[in-house]
Parts: structure tokens; sequence; C-alpha cells
């Protein structure tokens, strides 16, 4: 297989512009100058690339959606990779930073955006010291700027660092984040391609989608699309982690086998342990089961087992783990996460919390496992944004999946926790009767 | 039976039980007239608030900066930031309030992040937290907490250490960690993610070493 | 700017088809159909949805997910369920989460009767819960300021407070801070929430989270009655609601006015109702006994003020602010026809003749309240909303938010709505009419002319260029909101000319959201110019038999010993810190001095023969006229007290045992009805017509009835602003907070003023004071001691001091030159 991003990723100086230059870099840009923006288009589309970021939306449909009018548009590169599991993003801008910025320069010159941001979490210091680095490197070469490679296309980047929320991941949340506010997702519609950063036109992506677009002219769009599967197209960054051998990213081709990833490259569970359950997505998707591991790892295969492929990240949980504790974990985690702005999200993480630390000491009852289900199904899709779902489809696959083993926890809790055996003492307060 | 949170009164939440000070003036604008904030940090949030549209953007960076110059975003702090950017304190405050890396109490200046999300928890991030607090023994310079995912996942367990990622730690590495932020030294050199190479094999080059630096401008 | 266009759609909502606006937000559209979809976060009002809630989530056929009513416009076809099991489902589950944190203490809560989470609970809840968990409890309530209490308990987090200190009043004081199911409401560090419009967050929580600390357990939705009238302690003349229980107000809300209010109060409408009930009020007549005034009896009282029958020729009247048209007419009447004075004046700063007035009036020039909205562009001429009519501030800053309106601020103090102004340039303080005349110059390109008006003005052509180019290149629609100050001094009439000259070099009178809108010092300026009392013009804006004295000119007068008997028809000069002295020795040396207070000053306690308690706003019966010509009815929520009669009975008693004359019908409609026969654009005017919601005089046939203006007679030039040389250019401003109410109300009280000076920090460095430290204004006895304010807006040069305080010292007038030093 043919690696595009991660191709000899670990050269030294490649974050050094001589060097990403001598390997062929900033040459797409040049042959995308030297294009109408319709054809730009065009291969984006012929690519069959899909956001990479989670939500797998067609690149080349999003920039589509840019209105063409001579108004002020914005580029925006989301990498705030905060999803549980992922860390793709961060190898890419951290060694190959000047892969995103040629992209990101394509992008944004498809689209005719003159201002561009890319919105790196706060937490990635070294990351963003290079890319800050990369892009006074590009703008001395004459790649950002005014009028670039006498183009009379004019492109302004600018690093914004963030301060640690995974909801500024969500794009609109990353855009009010970006306008110096909370980061609370906003209202769609408006979506951000005709309303989004300072109310412009806003083409918002992540930041291995934007680093494919080099290749993607390069090549061509339709050779591209040969990479991959039907609907699937292309090399896919999977970042493995958890109970693996050998956690890490692999570039791989999409419709790969799964077990292939996780044993073939990542190394299987230790010697001695088994695949329990593994987050096919990040941690915001179902589970899947030892059972699954044979489905291929791609886009329709993903959603046809009722989970997806998000970000690219999987998670291996192995047999020495408590199912109980990997959903408090991740409940925990989302309702530390929850930005507070709606209802279902705010209310129903923070529920779930409180009843999951029940179920870990072994005060809950087989019933309460039934409220917890109920409260996941009460908050997929009522929410304002995805977050709330992101906790309660895993949460409410984990109950669904491995009923038996949370109800004997709760036994097994309530046992080691000396309760049931005497009534709980009573309460100091008086208890009053109506 | 103690932790058994069903018998205590919901958690604390700091700011919840405070009244306002009736004695305080309203905190509308504050004018630079009559608020003194240091040139420097002056001078950078006012960088900041250029490089942007709209100046607002420059809110984050600008607590960032406010951050280093004081150690935390205290109310001083917050209020110059207003002062340059020409927004109320309360702006301010909502958007510190809401961001993790930015520190509403005073804390020590050493910053170390301990993953405990669950990548991390699976490979026993807890245990390098109780660990790490350990180590620093209530030393109130080292600031420890317990983090969100931070993209580091392939060397779980993990921390970020003044912003250094270094990984995969074992419980004794800690020690050596406070020991070598003690010493002004360079922190776990050969845990840090500067150094490590790609688990790709399409990744590597010959000598399988990488090293992240800064380049030449 | 055009307001927007209204088709009308059809749409089906559980099976009944509705009739709506294209794009008019489901919610609403449902409403008009008779159907309700509940909603928290959603309030039209505060702007855009949200969403946040989630309360309002309906089916709609062809969308998969379920949709938010609050944030979908309707259009034509669409097909709505709001009854669906899945629905109700949500509608259950929305209820069950806002209820996991909220406690169930309806029976101890404030908003219990009147709460829409008790409501919507009851009406779309489940009814049971399952949550076992204990409750968050913390200390409550707290103290969000000295008027609202929080009680971050029952908070659903419906972002409503928030979003009116950020999107409506614009204070950006009130916040969400922290995170998730930590957020909480609250202020920067523990300042409290204190802002000219914080009270209008009580009345949009949706729970009993922000609650008045001065209703708070005085009584329980069925205990009251509401009963609408309008607020007349400013000239924006806000519609509120009187929230009574045993003949006492409790609470003021707004009764939503979008002609007037918007649905908006400051904080001083809706605290300062406790004034009413403050013992320190005047509730009995008192006469001069000595060097006393001790209470008398009516017939007593009514008695000595007949003795001003004795005064014929030497008597004058000075009407407050707060006199009804019914009120002032009857004085009015009185004074010229019978006492044969033509001394009558309800405004501070010099007449302007019945001409320009006339002028002033032109249906055609006159700009309306909704128009600040739709405006191109709102020019304020030294006026500052949010002291001189607060919620007008709001309605600007609506326009400029929503519909990007062009705001343009010339005015000598900066104004509150600097920030959101294109172009704000500043005057010498009291030089406004200087800068109309350089502005109207501009605008006709006489740019010789324009340079040495602006040079008058403590500004330059540059900056009146700026401000001319603005005008006439922002859009056809411009509402000029003009401060009375404007007309102010010698240059006032020429100022009032140059202004209609601009309108008409602007084309105001040709567009229907165009004009003028003044904004008078007085709650009621302009019923009271109108009815005639002022010195220039009869009722009607008719020519007077003669001209009389205007206030300043009755002031001298009386300390002259030309004027020997003085009427303060809810008045007292000494208050304004206009020529305190003279006005001091006029008192003096006046035999009689009648006046109508609900407290006293120093100087009328001296100097008073006789006080007439008078009347609270929620006693007042009669009529105000709004500043774009809004006729709205005061209504009698609650009984006076034994001895309080209004002052209209006591004119016309007063008149009757004087000089036996019947003044006609005092008070009831048949009072209006006077007025409305007297003043001819008023013409056929009933009480019934009027009704609860007011209505603008140009709009109905008689307004056809307004004389001819006349801009020919003579007009004097301003006096130029001097050059600071050392001495500072004095500049004067009266707070929001600057009045006896606020003084008199608990809850307000905090908030009166103590004397502040507004120093630029070049000035300030210079005399070698910093924040806060105390600086003596003027120098000797006279000199006026007041804490240092710095700011950096304040043009150097320039001082800005507080007035309308209890003890306001005595200033210079406006634009004079004063010696600032440290104290």
């Amino acid at each position: 297989m043919s690696a595009i991003l991660f191709d000899r990723i670990d050269e030294p100086g490649l974050n050094d512009i001589a060097t990403y230059e001598r390997r062929g870099g900033y040459e797409a840009l040049r042959k995308a100058l030297a294009q109408p923006r319709e054809g730009l288009l065009e291969e984006l589309k012929a690519s069959g690339l899909r956001g990479r970021g989670g939500a797998g939306f067609p690149l080349g449909m999003k920039a589509s959606f840019i209105p063409g009018a001579d108004i002020d548009k914005y580029l925006v590169c989301n990498a705030d990779e905060s999803e549980p599991g992922t860390f793709k993003d961060r190898e890419l801008m951290q060694k190959n930073p000047h892969m995103l910025i040629e992209g990101m320069i394509i992008a944004a010159f498809t689209v005719g955006a003159n201002r561009s941001f890319i919105y790196i979490r706060g937490e990635y210091v070294l990351q963003a010291d290079v890319l800050e680095q990369a892009i006074a490197q590009a703008k001395a070469a004459g790649f950002l700027g005014e009028n670039i490679l006498d183009s009379g296309f004019s492109l302004d980047l600018v690093l914004h660092r963030g301060a640690g929320a995974y909801i500024c991941g969500e794009e609109t949340g990353l855009l009010d984040s970006l306008e110096g506010k909370r980061g609370n997702p906003r209202l769609k519609p408006p979506f951000p391609a005709n309303q989004g950063l300072f109310q412009g036109p806003t083409l918002i992506n992540n930041v291995e989608t934007l680093a494919t677009i080099p290749a993607i002219i390069r090549m061509g769009g339709s050779e591209y699309a040969k990479l991959g599967i039907e609907n699937s197209a292309g090399t896919k960054l999977v970042s493995v982690s958890g109970n693996v051998q050998r956690p890490g990213n692999y570039e791989i081709e999409l419709g790969m086998s799964s077990r292939d990833i996780i044993f073939g490259l990542a190394g299987g569970p230790d010697e001695g342990r088994e695949v329990k359950f593994w987050f096919p997505g990040g941690s915001s998707s179902p589970v899947l089961t030892a059972a699954d591991l044979d489905i291929t790892y791609d886009f329709d295969a993903m959603a046809k087992a009722g989970t997806m492929l998000g970000s690219g990240a999987i998670i291996v949980v192995d047999d020495s783990n408590s199912v109980v504790d990997v959903a408090l974990t991740l409940a925990s985690f989302y309702k530390h996460e929850s930005c507070g702005k709606c209802t279902p999200c705010r209310e129903g993480t923070n529920w779930t919390v409180k009843m999951l630390q029940r179920v870990q000491s072994g005060e809950a009852t087989p019933m309460d496992l039934d409220i917890i289900a109920s409260v996941q199904e009460q908050i997929i899709g009522n929410c304002l944004c995805v977050l709330g779902d992101a906790m309660a489809m895993p949460v409410g696959s984990l109950v669904a999946k491995f009923r038996p083993e949370f109800e004997s926890h709760i036994e097994a809790a309530r046992e080691r926790n000396g309760l049931g055996l005497t009534p709980p003492p009573a309460s100091e307060e008086p208890v009053l009767s109506l | 039976m103690t932790d058994v949170t069903r018998f205590t009164h919901g958690s604390r939440i700091p700011g919840w039980d405070d009244s306002v000070d009736p004695n305080k003036a309203p905190a509308g604008i504050p004018d630079l007239a009559t608020t003194p904030v240091p040139a420097e940090l002056r001078e950078e949030i006012q960088a900041e608030m250029a490089k942007y549209p709209v100046f607002r953007s420059a809110l984050i960076p600008a607590l960032h900066a406010a951050q280093r110059v004081h150690g935390w975003c205290s109310p001083e702090a917050i209020e110059q930031v207003a002062a340059v950017m020409g927004i109320t304190p309360g702006e301010v405050a909502a958007v510190a309030t809401f961001y993790d890396m930015f520190e509403t109490k005073p804390v020590g200046t050493q910053t170390i992040y301990v993953c405990t999300n669950i990548s991390c928890s699976l490979r026993g991030g807890p245990k390098i937290l109780e660990a790490m607090r350990a180590a620093a023994d209530g030393d109130a310079d080292f600031n420890i907490r317990a983090f969100e995912c931070l993209g580091a996942c392939d060397m779980a367990p993990m921390a970020s250490v003044n912003g250094e990622f270094v990984g995969p730690l074992a419980e004794s590495d800690c020690a050596q960690i406070v020991a070598d932020l003690k010493g002004g030294g360079e922190v776990l050199a050969a845990k840090q993610l500067r150094v490590r190479p790609c688990a790709d094999e399409a990744g590597r080059v010959d000598g399988g070493q990488t090293t992240t630096s800064e380049v030449t401008q | 700017m055009p307001r927007p266009e209204h088709n009308e759609i059809t749409l089906t909502i559980d099976g009944r088809d509705v009739t709506a606006i294209d794009g008019q937000i489901l919610v609403d559209a449902a409403r008009g159909g008779d159907i309700e979809i509940p909603v928290f976060c959603y309030e039209p009002k505060i702007g855009g949805p949200v969403g946040a809630c989630r309360m309002c989530l309906v089916e709609i056929e062809g969308i998969p997910k379920l949709q938010t009513a609050c944030s979908t416009p309707v259009k034509d076809g669409m097909v709505v369920h709001t009854q669906t099991d899945r629905v109700k489902g949500a509608q259950q589950s929305v209820v069950e989460f806002l209820l996991v944190n909220h406690p169930l203490d309806c029976p101890v809560c404030d908003k219990g009767g009147e709460c829409p989470l008790q409501d919507i609970s009851y009406g779309y809840g489940g009814g049971k819960s399952r949550f076992i968990e204990p409750k968050r409890h913390f200390v409550k309530p707290l103290g969000l300021s000295p008027l609202i209490a929080i009680d971050r308990e029952r908070c659903i987090l419906c972002y409503r407070c928030v979003r009116f200190s950020q999107e409506v009043s614009e204070d950006h004081q009130l916040v969400l801070l922290e995170r998730g199911a930590s957020t909480f409401v609250a202020t920067f560090d523990g300042h409290p929430y204190v802002a000219p419009f914080s009270g209008n967050i009580i009345e949009l929580c949706p729970v009993g989270a922000l609650t008045s600390r001065a209703y708070r357990f005085r009584a329980r939705p069925w205990d009251i009655e509401g009963s609408g009238s309008v607020c007349n302690l400013c000239p924006a003349q806000c519609n509120v609601t009187f929230t009574v229980r045993d003949d006492r107000v409790l609470r003021v809300l707004s009764r939503d006015h979008d002609g007037v209010d918007d649905g908006w109060l400051c904080d001083k409408g809706r605290f300062a109702y406790q004034a009413t009930h403050s013992d320190e009020r005047i509730t009995a007549p008192l006469v001069r006994d000595g060097d006393q005034l001790r209470p008398a009896t009516w017939e007593r009282a009514i008695q000595v003020a007949s003795g001003i029958a004795r005064h014929p020729g030497a008597a004058a009247a000075i009407v407050g602010g707060e006199t009804t048209n019914e009120e002032g007419l009857l004085l009015g009447r009185y004074m010229r026809d019978t006492l044969a004075s033509h001394d009558i004046d309800s405004r501070q700063g010099g007449a302007l003749s019945a001409g320009v007035l006339r002028e002033l009036a032109r249906t055609d020039l006159q700009a309306t309240v909704p128009d600040l909205e739709f405006a191109h562009t709102v020019l304020l001429l030294d006026a500052d909303p949010v002291d001189d009519a607060p919620v007008l501030d709001l309605r600007i800053r609506k326009a400029a938010r929503r519909n990007d309106t062009q705001v343009l601020v010339a005015s000598g103090r900066p104004t509150a709505l600097d920030a959101r102004a294109a172009v704000a340039v500043r005057h010498a303080p009291g030089s406004a009419a200087s800068l109309v005349l350089a502005l109207d110059s501009a605008l006709s390109g006489d740019h010789g002319a324009a340079t040495n008006h602006a040079t008058d003005a403590g500004s330059d052509l540059e900056s009146i260029n700026a401000l001319a180019d603005a005008l006439k290149t922002g859009g056809e629609d411009v509402v000029i909101v003009w401060g009375e100050r404007v007309t102010d001094g010698a240059g006032g009439e020429a100022a009032a000319k140059a202004l209609v000259n601009i309108s008409t070099t602007l084309g105001l009178g040709t567009r229907e959201g165009s004009g003028l809108l003044e904004l008078p010092r007085g709650t009621n300026g302009r019923g009271l110019r109108e009815v005639g009392a002022i010195p220039t013009a009869g009722p009607g804006l008719s020519n007077p038999v003669t001209v009389g004295r205007s206030t300043d000119q009755i002031a001298a007068a009386a300390a002259a010993g030309e004027v020997t008997a003085l009427w303060f028809l809810h008045a007292d000069p000494t208050r304004d810190g206009r020529n305190t002295e003279i006005w001091t020795r006029a008192m003096a040396s006046a035999g009689l001095v009648i006046a109508h207070a609900s407290t006293l000053s120093p100087e009328l306690a001296e100097h008073a023969t006789v006080v007439f308690p008078a009347e609270a706003g929620a006693e007042r019966d009669g009529t105000i006229t709004h500043p774009d010509g809004r006729i709205q009815r005061l209504r009698k929520a609650i009984g006076s007290p034994v001895d309080v009669r209004p002052a209209a009975a006591i004119i016309a008693r007063i008149a009757e045992v004087g000089s036996g004359v019947d003044l006609g019908p005092a008070t009831g409609p048949a009072a209006t009805e006077a007025v409305s026969a007297a003043v001819s654009f008023y013409a056929g005017l009933t009480v019934d017509e009027i009704g609860g919601r007011g209505l603008r005089w140009q709009d109905r046939d008689a307004a056809t009835n307004l004389p001819a203006g006349d801009l020919n007679g003579e007009s004097d030039a301003p006096v130029p602003a001097a050059s600071p040389n050392g001495a500072l250019r004095l500049g004067t401003y009266r707070s929001i907070w600057a009045s006896p109410e606020v003084e008199l109300s608990p809850a307000l009280k905090f908030l009166s003023r103590r004397p502040t000076v507004e120093l630029s920090p070049v000035d300030a460095e210079r005399i070698g004071v910093i924040q806060g430290q105390n600086v003596d204004i003027g120098t000797g006895t006279d000199a006026l001691r007041a804490t240092a304010h710095l700011r950096s807006d304040v043009p150097a040069g320039s001082v800005f001091v507080e007035s309308g305080l209890a003890a306001p010292g005595n200033l210079p007038s406006e634009g004079q030159l004063i010696e600032v030093s440290k104290a």
C-alpha cells in the first residue's frame, strides 16, 4: 500500500520547509493555483474524500456549499483533536506541518477564502510551536500572504491555540471559541458554510482531511478515489490505543479488516488476554465486541454494525477490565466536557454519572440499569449538538451488551461494601411522613 | 461506606455559595486610565487583537498571556485583559472558567496534567496520578491535575509536564519527573513525545529515530 | 429602512390549518393558531433563538429528527405535530431532566403560582421522577445585587438573564461561569450586578431563581391585582403594571408596548414605587408658621395659597416635568386669564418662540420610537438616552445590533452609546447649539460658516464633516434624537432653526421612518409645552398675547423683587444645580411661595409658604404626552393617603377661593376633554380613545390643526466655547439615579448619587488627583466638593459634574470655566 500522509514522516527536519520542498512539497499548490477553482472543486469531489474528523461528510460537497459571492469567507482547520483515543492529527502536525498548510492554501483558494485559522487544542504545545514556525516559513517563502506566487490570491493564516475544552472540537463550538467566547455549540441551521465564523461563510475541516488535499491534487481526484473502497475512498490514519501491544497511528486503506488493524498492526492485547470490546471510532462510538473483529474498517461497514468510523480511533479493552469502570470513566468525561447549554446533555450526563457511581459502589439495583438505559434514550436525538449522544450511545451500548456483568458487579460490590446484609443506618435527620 | 455519595449533599462548586459583595462597584469595562497593565502584557494582547478581523477573538490568547504573567487568571489578570480589550471582566471570567487550562485559583508554577481518560486509565493512568501526587509530596509549587484525554494515547499512560508530553510512564518515573523539574533540567528526555518514532512502518526512515525540534528561520 | 414584509402563509399544526406570517418562528405561529408549544429559553424580546432548553421539540413532516420550534421558521404547507407520542416523550424527558436538580419548593417559592416551570411541569411533564440521588443544596438565597436575589438551586440555565445582559442591555456584567452541570449565573469576582436595567432579569426568569428583594415574600399571586398605568419618572413614559395588594403598590412590571418601551423597564421605574409608601413622604398640607412649616388643615392651606390672587401681574409659576396636561393647562389658564401673569415655564434652559416650536412639532418631522429601530442612521445630539430616557437606550442598541443601524453621536459628555457609534464627536460642554449650526452649514456645503461654528463649539471642521458625511451616506431614514439642552441658552433659538434646516436638507419630512425626536428634561415636557405651560405660547402652541418670563428670568425677577409670588407645581429649581444661589434669593424675597411636593429640599423647607402634598405616580389620574406625541393615560392604581389631593383640584380650589373664578372641570375625563378642547391638534380626544395603549396625536385627523410655524424671527448667536486655560470647561449631567424617588425608596437608596466629577486622566494628572480622591470645584465657600472619577473618554479641558443631587452646590452655567483643585 502506498502511504500518503505518513510516507517517511519520521525524516529528520521534515518540519522544515526546505526538506518539505525537496520532497516535492508545495508543487501541488503551484499546480492548483494554475487551475480554475471549479476544476479544483471537481477534483475534490472526484476524490470521494470524506471528512476525517468524525462525521464523515464528503469534503467536495462541503466545499461546494460555500457561496461563490464576493464576500468575506473563512477557512478553519479543526485541530482540536480531543476525542478520547484520537491522536493522529498530532503526529501529522508535529512532523509534517507544511502538508497541512499546503492543503489549507489550496482549500482556501478553492472556496475563495482569504482568511484562515488553525484552531489547535491548547494542550498541543509542541505541535503549535512547530506549526507557528512552519507558517512563518511559508509566509517568508511567499506561499502565504498577499498575492501568493503571483496568482492574485491572498491568504492570511493564523494559528489559534485553544485552552482545554472537548466541545471545541464540535465545529460550531469551535467557531464560538475562535470568536473569543465560551465554546458553546450553535443552533444549526444556519450551517457554517452559510453563516460560520464572524457570520461569514466558513469551510471547516479536520487536519487530516486538509492535509490530504495536496495528494489529491498531485494524483488527481479520480486516481485518489481508487484507494480504499466504494464510498470509503482513500487512506485513513487510525489511532490504535488501549490494551494493544503496539499502540500508535497507522495509515491504512479503508476497507481493511479490523482484525488486521488491531492484531496485525497494533499487535493485539498482551499475551494471555483477549479483546473484550472495542471502540471503533473514538470513545463516542457504540462499542463492538470480539465477535465483530472481522468487520471491515470503513464508513458503511461500521454504520451497518450500528456504530461509526468516527475519527478513526480504535480503543481496545481487554478482558482484564471491568465494563463498569469503563462506562463510568466515559460518562464522567462527557459530564466534565458538556458545555451545559442544552438540558438533556447537561442533566443527562450528570445524572448518568451519579447512577453509574451507585452501580460501582453496589448501591444500585437492576432497575437502575433500566433507568440508565432509558436516560440514554432520552438524550439521543434531543440535544443541541452531538456531545450528549456521544455519551449516550457508547454507554447505552455497554449496558445493552454487558448487562449481566453490570448486574454481577452490583452484587459483588454490594457484598464487598457490606450493603444489603443489614438495613442501612438510620438517617440522623428525622424523616417527615406526610 | 464513608465514600458513598448518597449521604452527602451534592458536589460543591466554587462560587455557587457566594453572595456578591454589595460594597464593590459594578464591574463595567475597566478604564485603562485607572487599571495599570504591565506594558509587555498590554502589547502582547494588542498584537493578538490585531491578528483577527474581530478583536474579540484574541480573548483566549490574551488569557494565555495573562496567565503566564500572573501565574493564574486572578481577578487582577482578568481585569487587565478586560481593560486592554475594552470588554467587561465578566465576559473574560465567563471564558476563563469555561476552559480547563485556565487556572481560576492560585496554583504552583510546575504544571503537570496526568491523563486519566479511557486509554490511559486502561494502562494505569489513575495510578500514575497518585504516584505523581505522592512524588510531589504536597509541594505547593506543583500543580498536578487529572486531565481529560491529551491526545497521546499511543504513549499511555502519559502526562503533560509544563506542556511537554511524556510517556509511557511507570509509577517510578514520577519521582524522576519531580526531581527533573526541581533541578530545572529536561524532563524525562527519553520518554518525550518529540523523540517518539512513528508506529507505522511507512513513516520510518533509516535509523528509525526522529526528533522534532526548532527549525532555522 | 423598510420594515419587514409580512406575507401570509398557511401551515398545518396538529391537523389544524394555521395562518401565519412567512418565516415567523413556529412557536409564535402556533400561538397565533391557539396551539401552545412550551418554551423556557425562547424569548423573542431578547433576540434570536438559542435552542438550549429543548422544551419546544416538535415533529415536522419530512424531517427525521425532532426540531426545536423556537428556531424553526414556518413555511407554507409545513405539517407540524405537537401531540404525538414521540413529541410527548421528548417533552417529558426534558421536564424530567430540568427537575433533576430543581428543588420542589414551590409552596415557599416566590414564583409559585406564576411560574412557567410549574405550569409546564404540570402540563407536559411525566408526573413522576426517577431521580433518587440527593439534589444539590446550596446556600440560598444569595444577593446578586441589592435589588435581586438569586437562588441557584432553582436555576434551570435557560440563558435568559445572561442573554439580556449581553444582548439587550449590553452591560455584559451578568455571565455564566464554569461549564456543564457546574455552570452558574454570576458576575465577575463577586461584584454586584448593578446596571440601569438589571431588574428586567427578574421578569425574564421562568423559575424562581431570580427574585426581587423588594417583593420577596410580600404577596402571593392570588393576593394581588394588576393595574395598568404609565411610569411618570422620565420622558420615556414606559407602560407599567402596578402590582397592588391592599391598596399598596408592591411591585412594578412591564406592560409590553412596542410603540413605547419594547417591554423593558429601567430599575428606577421598577423599584421607585417604594417612594410612594415612604415615611419621609409629605402626606398633609404644610403651612409656614414663623421659621417652620407645620401641618395644617386643607382650609388653612388653601386660604394661604389663595393669597396669590393678591399678586396680580407679579406671580410666576414653574411647572415640573411630572405635571399632567390637565394640571398644566389649568395652572396656565389661572395664571394668564385671572392673574394676568404670563410668567409660567416648564423648561429650564430658556424659551423658544411659538413659531419655532410649531416648526419642530410638524407632524412630518416627527419620528416615533419604533422609527429608532428601523432607521438607517440615528444621530444623538447632546443626548444620552440612558440618563435622559433610559429605555430608548435599549431601543437604539437593538437597532444597531439587529438592523445594523448606524449610530452617530455629537455630545459634550461621552455617552453610553459611544461604543456603538460609527462617529462620535465631542463639543465643549454647553456648546451643542454651535455644533448644530456647524452641522447645518456643513450639510449645506458652507464650509466657511461650518468652520467658524465648529470652532465656537470647541470642535473642528474635520469632525463635523465626518458627521455630515455619515449622515448623508448612511441611508435615507435618519432619526435625530436631540436633548432639550441643545436649545438651552442664548443660541437655543438659532439651534432649533438649524435643526429644522438640517431636517429639510436631509429630507426627513419626506420619509415615513425619519424625523426628529426630542428628549425633554421633564417627563411630560412635550405635553406641558403643548398645553401652554411655557412663556412663549398658549395652549396648542398658539401665539401668546404677551410673552412671559422664562425660568431663569423668573428667578432673576423674583430676586429683584419684580415677581412677588412663586408657584412650584411639582418643581424645585434648587435641585437642578442651575442658579441655585439666585433661586435661593428669589424664594427668600418672594412674599408667597406655593409648592406641590413629596419631599422638601432645604431651600423649600426654609422659604415655602405653603406646601401641598403631591400625589405619587400610582395615585395619579390624567394624561401625559410622550416625546413622540403619544398621549398616554396615567391611571390611578391605588388610593392616595387621606390628606393627599390631586394638584388640579387644588389649583381649581385656589382659583375659586382666591379669585372667585371657576376654572371648569379639574379632574376626571372632563378635564382631559378640556385639554383636547384647548389644544387644537388634540381636538376631540377622549380618555376612551386614548385607552390603555395611548395614541399619537399626529396619527389623528386633528393633527392638521397645528398652526403653521415661523422661522423668520430674530435669534441670537450662541456664545462661543471658552478656551480652557488652566481652568476647565464645566459640563453637567443628570444621572438616571439623581431623583428624589431614588433617595426615598429603600431598595434604591444605595444608588443615590453623591457629588462626582468626571475628569480626563490628563487633567487629573495636572491637578494631581487620582481615582476616588476628592476635588474642589470652584473656589472659596461656594466650592463644591466631589469625588474624582477618571475617564479616558472625557476630553481634556472639560469636567463633568453630576447634577440633580439633593445638595447640588452652586455651579455656574454649563460651558463656563471653573477652577478644579485637589481637596
